[in-house]
């Protein structure tokens, strides 16, 4: 008998791997739908493994295009050291402005006594790969566990929301965009106060969906987040609404987005580790205040 | 063991290769998939067991650092491997239109199972899918076609020089 089967596994040696492997694969398909921690350490294992590669490659990449751009730049740098000033000049007149906006904004704020205030903590992380295939859109960062990095965190950057974090080793972490097939996110029409849910379509644009027929929505209207799903700060703003569809009958209209952050050439990305709700000045004031001393007890009473 | 390693380390260089420097090319979609080219010269080279394993493994790591929340390369590259080894015999391998051919085709194929994959598991809508089939798949598959002989050859030469070392290490 054990002869026997000695030999139909050797005959059959080719189809029996095929089996295995393959169920191996639809088991680690299984085991990542179902988000068990033994297909995460995996998943975190061989990203700390292969990312140095990436880094390496990327490192590379960006002295060797430095030094083909070289020379074409040196003739534009003068022109663009003249635009940069101008536009400095520019960025510290509004930044006076916004200041102004600020401090009066605080005050309203005491005068109604609103009873929180959000803060934010970020840690900054450099894009050392992209997605290798065309129909996911995801990319490798270079900060992970021990930077505080977890899983779910919202990665954003300055001109915008980027995307969430997937995946998570040590040191890298492999961030899902918002324009990918499998994110979805709630989000807000900042002119209207519309709900909505953005929703990844590939190639750089986001679909709106369960937008209200009712909501007056226009082309150029800028949508933020909501602040009620996952790790999402409310106010960040995720893009430009760029087409409107109200063809046809139902509830809802069709809209699409076009992401603020250039999500193809994204270089650097904040992550938020924290999204703290801090009382205001005013409750804090009240809530430090001294307790009254107790009665001192008089001797004979 | 030793076959294994070098060819995974040369699967991972490959990788690293298609993640990083494909956002230099100045059309993205045309983006060539290295580590299907290796998967494929591997088809036509190794042993059931290590070139299935090693393909596994390559489709594991294209799945870690893609959006893909399943892993549905490491479904699809052993499919891919054991595709060719099975007709491995009645291809000429030397022809570099052959693997041309082969490396489009089987890039395009590979492309449409995913996007049907994603769509049935994932309940995912692909608004515009033929359009986007040809805009994304399409310079994708050229692409990896085109590039598919040079990487036979690279791969070739280099565990040739490797390996052919290491045995007059041990004569010596």
């Amino acid at each position: 008998m054990r002869i026997r089967s000695f030999f139909f596994v050797r005959r059959h040696h080719r189809l029996i791997l095929v089996i295995a492997l393959l169920i191996t694969a639809l088991a680690l398909m299984s085991l990542r739908a179902k988000q068990r921690s033994g297909v995460d350490f995996l998943d975190g294992l061989w990203l700390e493994l292969c990312s140095p590669f990436h880094e390496v490659s990327t490192g590379l990449a960006k002295n060797l295009q430095g030094l083909f751009h070289l020379p074409f730049q040196s003739s534009r740098l003068g022109e663009e050291n003249i635009e940069l000033r101008q536009q400095v000049a520019r960025l510290k007149e509004e930044n006076s402005r916004l200041k102004e906006a600020a401090l009066a904004s605080e005050r309203l704020r005491r005068l109604l006594e609103f009873k929180e205030t959000v803060r934010i903590s970020m840690v900054g992380a450099e894009v050392i790969g992209r997605d290798p295939s065309s129909w996911f859109k995801s990319v490798t960062i270079n900060k992970g566990e021990k930077d505080g990095v977890r899983k779910g965190m919202a990665v954003t950057s300055p001109e915008g929301v980027v995307g969430q974090v997937l995946r998570t080793g040590p040191h890298y972490s492999v961030v899902l965009l918002i324009t990918d097939y499998n994110s979805a996110l709630d989000g807000l029409i900042q002119r209207t106060r519309g709900r909505t849910i953005v929703e990844g379509r590939g190639e750089n644009r986001c679909q709106l969906k369960y937008l209200l027929r009712t909501e007056d929505v226009v082309v150029g209207d800028i949508v933020i987040t909501s602040g009620l799903t996952g790790n999402f700060p409310k106010g960040l703003v995720i893009g430009e609404i760029r087409r409107v569809e109200k063809e046809g009958q139902g509830v809802f209209q069709e809209a699409e987005l076009v992401p603020c952050a250039d999500l193809s050439k994204l270089e650097e990305v904040l992550v938020i580790t924290e999204t703290r709700v801090l009382p205001s000045p005013s409750v804090e004031a009240k809530e430090a205040k001294p307790k009254k001393p107790a009665p001192i007890r008089r001797k004979g009473r | 063991m030793k076959h294994f390693g070098f060819f995974l380390i040369l699967g991972i260089v490959l990788l690293s290769l298609q993640v990083v420097w494909g956002k230099f090319l100045p059309f993205p979609p045309a983006r060539p998939d290295f580590t299907l080219a290796f998967t494929l010269y591997l088809g036509f080279t190794s042993s059931s067991f290590i070139g299935g394993s090693l393909a596994f493994a390559l489709g594991y790591l294209t799945d870690l650092f893609t959006g893909n929340v399943f892993g549905f390369y490491a479904l699809t590259r052993p499919l891919l491997f054991y595709g060719v080894q099975l007709y491995r015999s009645r291809f000429n391998l030397d022809g570099f239109v052959f693997q041309s051919l082969l490396g489009w085709v089987t890039a395009f194929l590979e492309g449409c199972f995913v996007v049907f994959l994603m769509m049935t598991l994932n309940a995912t809508t692909v608004p515009n899918l033929y359009s986007k089939l040809f805009r994304l798949l399409l310079p994708q598959s050229v692409a990896t076609g085109i590039v598919a002989p040079f990487v036979f050859i690279l791969v070739n030469r280099t565990s040739a020089f490797v390996f052919y070392r290491s045995k007059v290490g041990l004569k010596r």
